[in-house]
């Protein structure tokens, strides 16, 4: 039996290439896409899951809830507070402290930047990474180093370097480290991936960085490795108690929290095998990923199977009344129901299994562009394609023959053969061919719409306005240095670069890597407003590199004592000027910006006191999706005091962007050249924002594609089996005095009902998605009705090309002929 | 007795218009027997030859072939009825494009499980018996209409029927080939089998050994040749 259903297929094959071939590259398509989808799914849902003991492994976020402010949840937490955890719980088995950050490795007189930082010597045995070279103990020793292996033959062209020196270069200050470790690259995701680099942390840091003494500092994460995975619950529930135990002290006490701190601030565990979906949802995620996308990534994938599914039904019931003849004469000759049914539901199987291995040689091409457009190091991962494989060919071969198998199997021979005329094929089987088109472009125009939204809030993100000119602007790394002198030598160095209109230094910039929150209160007569700020150091020069807008009362001005910022430690008593952001001005209460111009704030808990002298537009440094924080500039002009870790940008005019880079980075290779630092745009720094939509938006115009090119096969597929049975009516159309162009119309309209169908179906479905995606960001374009107008014409013209040539070709046949071949 | 009809009525009914295609039919054969039935078009020739063949069930009435009585069969078991018994010959030959002359031929039998050996052998036989052995590996497209006519009948006679059912075998031959196909049907029926041929060919129905004249769904004369 199986040999004839071989022959039958390859004989279909030969006898009719046009449906064979649209089958099966449909089908392949499908499989293709689906797998790959697939594996992504699987590879991102694997995160972490490598780690050993991954169900005892917790992350402690940080939750913070000021009060008049958003709440906030960071994976960063104090390093201040693993001694006393683990003091004062005892189910702790392991802690580590992760100070996460790029580290410069410097090699003769060149920097190569690697991701990693500085940990415990714990993080071995914690995680117990696989390990090419060296031993878990491989950070014990104070200048121990460990690199990835991919670290290690970019930076040594091997993995073979086991007491190797490198020179790591930390904002300026030279250690020389021993390699003492190499990581083996896993092929299961987890955080280890994105390590290049660790070093054990420095004992000077621990004793005199604020990061390691105080419980305010949040450097880094902290990962405990719990005795039990039952304790998570356990500890979580004390860890309340804890905080008033240990961060509750007197306001004077800046090691402390101030009295309260457990109103304001909370601890989180998060479970290592969650965290890549829970990440998500916290403020600045680094690793997150949301679930519902992934999840709809999925879907894509499905839908892709399905489609392709829908199609085989679709061409399996239309072509059933050409092969009715053929039952019939099997019927004739003793071939039962059950017997056809089979031969059929054969014959489908067979073409799915080799569409399923087109599909997965697909697979091998697409999974190679998901990993470069991800930056995941998806693989094929054969062992899964070994067990999926399989089972979509039955689920798809099954799905797919079985309505059409129970069809032909059931035409009753004595009427196909009494019939002169092809069958019809029956009413219900062209419904569902039509509902199944409707279906198919309702998945494509959904889709299609999807794709327009992103791509027009990507759009939307990238040229919104940001409060400041983007255009003509580099922004710089942060530097190191604290040196007064240092710090003016390397601003006036980079005005005289050719070029460069203006230099200014500021705390924070376009994707701050590091931010400093302050709360002031505004006392008024109707109540105190608690505003915690985010605050920012700016100079002279700021307005005109950054060039914000300047909404109220003045910029700071360096005749005015009183602009400079000053040190409050010394003269707790000065009031300084400060300029507001218009976030702020709304926090602290005031109804119109100029309301704000001369009052004064207080910072909370130092009392210090200071004024407001203008009011600046909102300027967008963070996240689209999360609102503007209310922000506080202080002036500093380097006349007295350097800056702490400066953020340099320069506004530059006639000379395109890459030259001037170019520029700036051999100026400063000459002139400083123990500091590591790259100058980008700012589109290029808040491009991190934005990369994971414009992944999504990759992957859907992929699902997007293929769903098209399904749809459109089967239109196709369909149009020439409608052209093929309607030769005798067109004829007769026309040997009634019809038009061709009457003919066409009619054609056409038939052939793009169920499409305008299926886009009025998907405009609602499309409309309540993206509404609710839109509804994540905070600065978000309006839903119009471009993208649905844009999708529905772009529905119809593909459809209309598809059956063009079909229509055409019958539109203008010669109706003798089409009457002699019937 | 081999056939055995008694008060055969067919009607077809859709939306709200009954048409009867055959009324009170009332049919005997015997093995052996040559029948040609004739008529206009319309008549229920073909509708007989159906029901006959048990491609088609008669709306009230009873038919035995030999002890069986077909009426009461369900669908199952009417096709392994079909393989066992019956053979067909259709005016359009109804061959399977996409089969070989052989593989069509064989089809019969592959239904039957007849072993592989003994199924090429006895489709090596039928189409040596109608002389087209040299054609066994080509597509009935390749074909003119009287060789696959003769595929036909190979098909029909390969797997040893009680009868064959032949629906205007020579409808769509020119006047030499059906003649060579009204030679073979004579001799397969001097060998044993026994033919029912619907035909409009008066002088191919005067080759049958009876003559069944039908109109308007009803068996109008029923008269032995004199061969």
């Amino acid at each position: 039996m199986l040999t004839t259903i071989f022959r039958s297929v390859v004989r279909q094959g030969r006898r009719h290439p046009l449906y064979i071939g649209i089958n099966v590259f449909g089908l392949a398509l499908g499989i293709g896409v689906f797998l790959t989808l697939a594996m992504l799914v699987r590879f991102e849902y694997g995160y972490n899951s490598g780690l050993k003991d991954v169900d005892r492994l917790v992350r402690v976020d940080t939750k913070s809830t000021p009060p008049g402010n958003t709440p906030t949840e960071s994976e960063s937490t104090s390093f201040y507070a693993v001694p006393f955890l683990k003091e004062d719980f005892p189910e702790i088995e392991e802690s580590v402290r992760f100070q996460e950050q790029d580290l410069q490795i410097q090699r003769n007189g060149e920097f190569a930047s690697l991701h990693g930082g500085y940990v415990d010597p714990s993080f071995m045995t914690t995680f117990q990474p696989a390990l090419m070279q060296g031993t878990q103990a491989a950070l014990m020793r104070p200048d121990g180093l460990v690199l990835s292996q991919s670290a290690a033959n970019r930076l040594f062209g091997t993995t073979n370097i086991l007491g190797r020196s490198v020179t790591l270069n930390n904002d300026g200050e030279i250690s020389q480290h021993v390699v003492t470790g190499v990581l083996r690259a896993s092929s299961i995701p987890s955080f280890l991936s994105d390590i290049g680099i660790l070093a054990p942390i420095r004992a000077e840091d621990e004793k005199t960085s604020p990061c390691y003494t105080r419980w305010a500092s949040m450097c880094g994460s902290v990962y405990l490795k719990l005795r039990q995975p039952s304790d998570i619950a356990a500890v979580q529930a004390r860890l309340r108690d804890f905080i008033i135990r240990r961060a509750s002290g007197s306001d004077d006490n800046y090691k402390s929290l101030g009295p309260h701190p457990e109103k304001t601030y909370s601890f989180k565990l998060v479970p290592m095998r969650d965290a890549r979906f829970y990440d998500a949802h916290i403020t600045e995620p680094s690793r997150g990923l949301d679930q519902n996308v992934l999840n709809g990534i999925g879907a894509i994938g499905l839908l892709a199977l399905f489609l392709a599914c829908a199609n085989v039904i679709n061409f399996g019931t239309a072509r059933s009344v050409l092969r009715a003849r053929e039952v019939a004469i099997r019927k004739t000759l003793g071939a039962t129901r059950k017997m056809l049914f089979l031969h059929f539901m054969g014959e489908s199987l067979v073409i799915t299994a080799c569409s399923a291995i087109l599909g997965f040689a697909l697979s091998e091409i697409l999974v190679q562009e998901i990993a470069s457009l991800t930056g995941e190091n998806i693989r094929i991962a054969y062992d899964f394609v070994l067990e999926i494989l399989p089972l979509t060919i039955l689920i798809c071969g099954c799905a797919s023959g079985i309505y059409p198998s129970l069809i032909l199997s059931g035409y009753q021979p004595a009427h196909i053969l009494a019939s002169a005329r092809m069958p019809s094929g029956g009413r219900k089987a062209a419904k569902l061919r039509n509902g199944l088109v409707i279906f198919q472009f309702s998945v494509s125009a959904v889709i299609i719409i999807i794709i327009l939204v992103i791509h027009q809030q990507t759009l939307f993100l990238q040229r919104a306005n940001q409060g400041y000119v983007t255009s003509g602007l580099l922004i710089g790394d942060m530097i190191p240095s604290h040196d007064i002198a240092i710090q003016r030598r390397i601003k006036e160095t980079l005005r005289t670069v050719p070029g460069v209109q203006a230099s200014t230094f500021g705390s924070l910039a376009p994707k701050p890597e590091e931010r400093n929150m302050w709360e002031f209160d505004y006392i008024s007569p109707h109540g105190t407003a608690q505003v915690n700020t985010l605050q920012d150091t700016v100079d002279n020069d700021y307005v005109s590199v950054y060039q914000p807008q300047l909404i109220a009362g003045r910029w700071f001005d360096l005749s005015r004592g009183q602009d400079q910022m000053p040190n409050w430690n010394k003269n707790p008593n000065t009031i300084s000027n400060v300029v507001i952001n218009a976030t702020a001005v709304s926090r602290f209460g005031f109804i119109k910006f100029s309301d704000a111009i001369g009052k004064i704030i207080e910072s909370n808990p130092n009392h210090f006191k200071a004024r407001i002298i203008g009011v600046l537009d909102d300027m967008r440094f963070e996240s689209p999706r999360e609102p503007v924080r209310p922000r506080i500039l202080f002036f500093n002009s380097l006349t007295v005091h350097p800056y702490f870790k400066p953020i340099p940008a320069v506004r530059f005019s006639g000379v395109p962007v890459m030259q001037m880079e170019q520029r700036l980075q051999q100026v400063w290779g000459r002139n400083f050249p123990n500091i590591y630092i790259e100058f980008q745009t700012p589109t290029a720094r808040m491009e991190y924002y934005v990369h994971g939509d414009e992944q999504r938006e990759h992957i859907f115009t992929l699902g997007a594609c293929t769903a098209v090119i399904i749809a459109v096969l089967g239109l196709y597929g369909l149009a020439s089996f409608a052209a093929a049975r309607r030769v005798y009516e067109i004829g007769i159309r026309k040997t009634l005095g019809a038009t061709a162009k009457q003919i066409m119309l009619l054609l056409l309209t038939e052939f793009l009902r169920p499409v305008i169908i299926a886009c009025i179906i998907a405009c609602p479905i499309a409309w309540v998605l993206m509404r609710e995606w839109l509804s994540g960001f905070n600065e978000r374009i309006t839903l119009g009705p471009t993208p649905f107008i844009i999708a529905l014409f772009s529905a119809l013209l593909i459809a209309t090309l598809t059956v063009l040539g079909q229509t055409l070709r019958l539109a203008y046949s010669e109706p003798a002929r089409a009457l002699k071949t019937e | 007795m081999l056939i055995k009809l008694m008060n055969i009525q067919r009607l077809y009914r859709s939306d709200e218009i009954e048409t009867t295609a055959l009324q009170n039919i009332n049919l005997h054969i015997e093995e052996k027997e040559f029948v040609a039935i004739m008529g206009p078009s319309g008549c229920g020739k073909s509708t007989l030859l159906n029901i006959l063949g048990t491609i088609d069930r008669p709306t009230t009435g009873s038919y035995h072939f030999g002890q069986h009585e077909l009426t009461e069969m369900n669908e199952a078991t009417l096709a392994k009825f079909r393989r066992e018994h019956l053979g067909y010959i259709f005016q359009s030959f109804n061959l399977i494009d996409e089969l070989t002359i052989k593989e069509n031929i064989e089809l019969a039998l592959t239904y039957r499980n007849i072993p592989k050996n003994e199924r090429r052998k006895r489709v090596d036989h039928a189409m040596d018996r109608v002389g087209i052995g040299h054609r066994a590996h080509h597509y009935p497209s390749q074909l003119s209409g009287g060789q696959q006519q003769r595929a036909a009948i190979a098909r029909a006679i390969v797997g040893k029927p009680r009868l064959i059912l032949a629906d205007e075998p020579t409808g769509n031959l020119d006047t030499e080939n059906g003649a060579q196909v009204m030679d073979i049907l004579q001799s397969l029926n001097d060998e044993g089998a026994t033919i029912i041929m619907v035909t409009h060919s008066l002088s191919h129905a005067d080759l049958a050994r009876r003559r069944i004249d039908m109109l308007d769904g009803q068996i109008v004369v029923s008269v032995a040749n004199a061969i």
